[in-house]
């Protein structure tokens, strides 16, 4: 294929093997229970950001953990961190904790 | 002649009982309810093949026969258990030569789940309160009306660490599937949506069940778990999910809300555990000897183990443990 | 008269190093003292404030009551270092007056008295006074043996755990314990070779004489000296970088609490007096659930203090708080912990402008229509019982209410401004505070102690009574708007949540309502000692099973108070203790709910 140096479109595949883990790594290393997400949706149902706008904190945190990090930083953002997802969470993930986590390892504060 | 107590008259209790006396072992059925049968008595069909449940059941008591070596004491609950003795709640003593533990599980207290508003909220039933309301064959709602829409969600009480349930308690999935056609059969004009985190099909049949329940009965599934419901003006009941296919929350009315209640460790084992010497795992459920060779053995050699004591089971598991439970006793019984 | 020696070189390094720390730290802490500091220490100094503030000083630097209320041992071993080593100097210096008059010594003069004394050709001693400093002398050495088996058995003062020091501290530490056996050793010495001497100086020095033999103590006369200046000097040296700061710091942080300064959401120079005040005696780490239930012990207050006072603060270490508030209720400096933890918190997160939460703009999810404004909160939408509960007290009432968030509201913004993300947090303050004027309520009631904080604290409702729904529906039944019935068979357990009891001061009511249904009776720990249940919302850095455990521990001592059943008045405490109860776990509302008449 021709590469001309820039593409139209975003590419759709997660590619694995271009993404940097470096940060998703180190993510799991600090909150490993974040790893035994089960992917219920308990957390966005509950989610009183969620149910305002589009923020999905399930898809988030598992875009994070396949290495795709662009616009991660603002969509955790529209978070409140009031805690239901926390308090609702099957898997005992410690979810505030989670993006207080992220937030600080992409927006390096 | 030898004598076995079996703690527990529900269908491994008395399948163990009967395969006892049949080998000549003296028994005796401690049940603490009024009547033996244990869960089953409470259940209307039984998945895969639709079979009714008061069936087997009569099978069961109609193979344990009246025998001059068979006790069954109702109305009495154990208390301490050791191989040569078992102490009952009045303090009486029974002497005996093994002892079979078959008391089964608890259901899940679905108060617990708050958010979901069982004993708040009209409409909101439990499975096993399903099974009775087919039973008696009024399913229908508080006030009388048949529901036009029923969500059934998955893993009440089960893979839950707020409650303290990590474990799955593997028959709820395929009762999900079971009461959603019933339901269907039922009210062929109702919608009825399972919520769920996993549908895990163990069983030979289950899997074909599913696929029926989906294909001819158009049952609904949706990938999510219900967070929270909450009643609407119009006395219906609201729930939210998030649907995780789409990625996107979901809201819906509906007119009855069916959880799907998990298997908790029974409250006995706490006692067994603390008192007697057995051990049980993380779950609470009773640890056997080992997963493969001796999973009707416990830790102490002449105490077994029958049925849903050491983990969920469904009922064909359950009286086919009793069954090697009992000639893990005879064999027991014959080295000594 | 000659006041010097070589060997007062150490002392007089030491001192003058010392002033000039501490000089040059609180100017320059006073003069970055935000003006509206400044007004307030202005308006305060010449009030009788500045009169209270000199007795807290004698009753707390000097005497340390606080300490005494906590173990009196530990309070004797306090106050006699401080207290006993005030007096020394005062007493001291008063005896060089009444030898010498009225006469300019300079300060080495005093502190090495009795040195100078045979030196400068005065040979008759005031037996008063050599009396008066053994006693002092033993009253403080008193204290450093008490320091030294403190060290070896902390219990015997009711400390399970002591602080773990670091190097400037050991330091000092050491050097502060040297100082008063050299001392008298030194003047035990003296007394031998000169005679004089209390009955402590004075009868060591006799001994010494008696089986030394004076020759051999003229030898070790001046290394002695010299040994206890440089143990001076030592101590004073490490004293600004040491713990032992908190002597001298203590001093002004009465004065400016007494003037109404205090600490902020973001940091500002008043902080370091309230930093540096701290002594870390460690007082704050028995108390700490983290500690107690979880045997995390790198966090507890004394440590962040510390950690921040040295810039090495990890956010780690700064979010693991429950902010419960138990070790600020003890500390005997009455130093603001959980204040100086959410700014530490601040400088750390704080984004400002980051134009965040612009989704709320024209947001009004309410329903219905009254003065009273119910705000359930995020939690209790979680705990619909008490949402259904309160509903019925309203209508038993006949109240007219206007719901806030029944269909899902915006959060209070308290857990944000916990997380140290405090400008994002003023967002959800404006939108609530909008919200609430706009339909003109007189009355917020809401069932969260979390948000009862903020509305209390932070977003200055004029016009509005807050209130939390305890002292809601007590005064609904003082008013006889609401009739319970009252049987004592029903026996309950009263739980305090930190926001609600430590946080908000409301101890009294939600007992009050409970008495009014039934039995209450008290758990080991209750009011200003209760337990956290662990899964507070200031805390982002332990697990849910660590969760979990506090709250399982919690529970148990609620279950054997032999009640049937466990009451709380918080959403979130409602819902760690049902995981750790055997017995039911119910809100207030629910309670009066149910035993309506």
């Amino acid at each position: 294929m021709i590469n001309f140096g820039f593409s139209i479109n975003k590419p759709r595949t997660i590619d694995i093997d271009r993404n940097n883990l470096r940060k998703s790594n180190e993510i799991l290393r600090e909150m490993p229970e974040l790893q035994t997400c089960i992917g219920c949706g308990t957390c966005t149902a509950t989610c009183t950001a969620g149910n305002l706008t589009d923020f999905n904190f399930r898809k988030v945190h598992t875009q994070v953990r396949r290495g795709e990090y662009q616009g991660v930083y603002e969509e955790l953002n529209k978070c409140m961190l009031c805690g239901k997802c926390r308090m609702l969470c099957p898997r005992g993930i410690n979810t505030r904790g989670v993006v207080m986590l992220i937030k600080r390892k992409l927006g390096d504060f | 002649m030898k004598h076995v107590i079996v703690i527990g008259g529900g269908i491994a209790g008395m399948q163990c009982a009967r395969e006892l006396l049949h080998e000549g072992v003296a028994v005796t059925i401690l049940e603490k309810e009024a009547d033996t049968g244990g869960k089953l008595r409470q259940w209307h069909k039984l998945f895969p093949t639709l079979t009714p449940a008061d069936e087997v059941l009569s099978e069961i008591r109609n193979r344990l026969k009246l025998s001059p070596n068979l006790t069954i004491k109702t109305g009495c609950e154990a208390t301490k258990v050791s191989p040569k003795c078992v102490t009952l709640s009045t303090g009486e003593q029974l002497e005996c030569d093994a002892v079979v533990v078959a008391t089964g599980f608890d259901l899940f207290d679905a108060r617990v789940k708050e958010e979901y508003g069982y004993g708040i909220y009209d409409n909101v039933i439990t499975s096993a309160d399903l099974e009775q309301m087919f039973n008696r064959g009024e399913v229908r709602l508080t006030g009388g009306g048949k529901p036009r829409r029923i969500a059934i969600l998955h893993c009440v009480g089960s893979r839950d660490e707020k409650v303290n349930q990590r474990h799955c308690s593997k028959v709820c999935c395929v009762t999900g599937v079971k009461q959603a056609i019933e339901l269907k059969v039922l009210f062929p004009e109702a919608d009825v949506f399972n919520f769920y985190m996993d549908i895990r099909m163990f069983g030979p049949g289950y899997e074909e069940m599913y696929r029926e329940a989906q294909h001819r009965y158009n049952v609904h599934f949706v990938r999510g778990r219900i967070s929270e419901v909450s009643p609407t003006i119009d006395g219906r009941l609201q729930i939210k999910a998030e649907d995780t296919l789409t990625g996107r929350p979901l809201k819906m009315g509906i007119d009855m809300l069916v959880l799907l209640v998990g298997m908790r460790a029974g409250k006995i084992n706490e006692k067994l555990t603390a008192e007697c010497n057995l051990k049980c795992q993380e779950s609470g459920f009773m640890q056997p000897r080992d997963s493969f060779l001796h999973n009707v053995e416990s830790n102490v050699g002449g105490v077994f183990y029958a049925g849903a004591v050491t983990a969920p089971k469904n009922v064909g598991e359950s009286i086919n443990e009793a069954t090697s439970a009992a000639h893990a006793v005879v064999e027991w019984l014959n080295r000594r | 008269m000659t006041f010097y020696a070589q060997f007062c070189i150490p002392f007089i390094i030491g001192t003058f190093f010392l002033a000039a720390v501490v000089i040059i730290k609180y100017v320059s802490w006073l003069r970055n003292l935000p003006k509206s500091d400044l007004k307030l220490i202005a308006k305060g100094l010449f009030s009788t404030r500045t009169i209270a503030a000199v007795w807290e000083v004698v009753c707390e630097s000097l005497l340390h009551r606080r300490i005494f209320r906590v173990n009196p041992l530990l309070g004797y071993m306090h106050m006699s270092l401080a207290f006993g080593w005030f007096l020394l100097i005062v007493v001291g210096w008063i005896e060089t007056v009444a030898y010498l008059g009225f006469e300019w010594v300079p300060l080495q003069g005093h502190v090495f008295f009795k040195y100078f004394v045979p030196l400068n050709g005065i040979t008759a001693h005031k037996p008063m006074f050599d009396f008066a400093m053994d006693m002092l002398l033993l009253f403080v050495l008193s204290g450093v043996a008490l320091a030294w088996a403190k060290r070896v058995r902390s219990r015997m003062m009711g400390m399970k755990r002591t602080t773990k020091h670091i190097f400037f501290d050991r330091v000092a530490l050491s050097a502060l314990w040297f100082i008063f056996p050299t001392r008298l050793v030194a003047e035990s010495i003296t007394a031998a070779i000169y005679g004089g001497g209390g009955f402590l100086t004075g009868g060591i020095g006799s001994l010494l004489a008696q089986n030394i033999g004076v020759e051999y103590l003229q030898m070790a006369y001046e290394p002695i000296w010299w040994l206890y200046s440089i143990a001076l000097g030592t101590f004073f040296v490490a004293m600004p970088f040491s713990r032992y700061m908190h002597i001298f710091t203590e001093i002004p942080l009465i004065f400016l609490r007494h003037y109404r300064v205090r600490p902020e959401i973001k940091e500002k120079s008043y902080d370091n007096f309230e930093v540096e005040a701290c002594s870390r005696c460690g007082i704050c780490i028995d108390p700490c659930q983290l500690q107690l239930q979880l045997g995390i012990n790198d966090v507890q207050s004394v440590y962040f203090l510390r950690d921040r006072r040295y810039n090495m603060l990890q956010q780690k270490i700064a979010n693991n708080c429950l902010m419960c508030g138990r070790c600020e209720q003890i500390c005997p400096v009455g130093i603001n912990l959980n204040t100086l933890r959410q700014n530490s918190r601040t400088s750390m997160r704080n984004i400002p402008n980051e134009g965040r939460y612009n989704y709320l703009r024209g947001l009004d999810r309410s329903e219905g229509e009254g003065k009273v404004g119910y705000f359930a909160g995020c939690m209790t939408l979680l705990t619909p019982n008490t949402l259904t509960s309160m509903q019925r007290i309203f209508e038993a009432a006949h109240e007219r209410v206007w719901w806030a968030d029944k269909e899902g509201g915006v959060c209070c913004g308290r857990p944000l401004r916990l997380s140290g993300e405090t400008d994002s947090a003023q967002k959800m303050v404006d939108f609530n505070k909008a919200l609430f004027a706009k339909h003109n309520i007189t009355t917020l009631v809401t069932s969260c102690p979390i948000c009862l904080r903020i509305f209390k604290e932070e977003y200055n409702l004029e016009g509005v009574e807050v209130l939390h729904h305890s002292e809601y529906i007590l005064r609904l039944i003082r008013q006889g708007r609401l009739r319970t019935g009252y049987s004592a068979e029903q026996r309950f357990t009263y739980h305090d949540p930190c926001e609600l009891g430590r946080g908000s001061g409301i101890y009294d009511e939600p007992r009050a309502v409970i008495e009014a249904v039934g039995q209450l009776l008290e758990p080991d720990h209750n009011r200003r000692n209760a337990f956290c249940c662990g899964s507070s919302v200031a805390n982002t850095a332990i697990n849910d099973a660590q969760q979990l455990t506090i709250a399982s521990k919690v529970a148990e001592e609620l279950d054997s108070t032999g009640a049937d059943i466990v009451v709380t008045a918080c959403p979130q405490c409602k819902k760690a203790i049902t995981r750790g109860s055997k017995l039911r776990v119910m809100d207030l509302s629910e309670v009066v709910a149910q035993n309506l008449k």
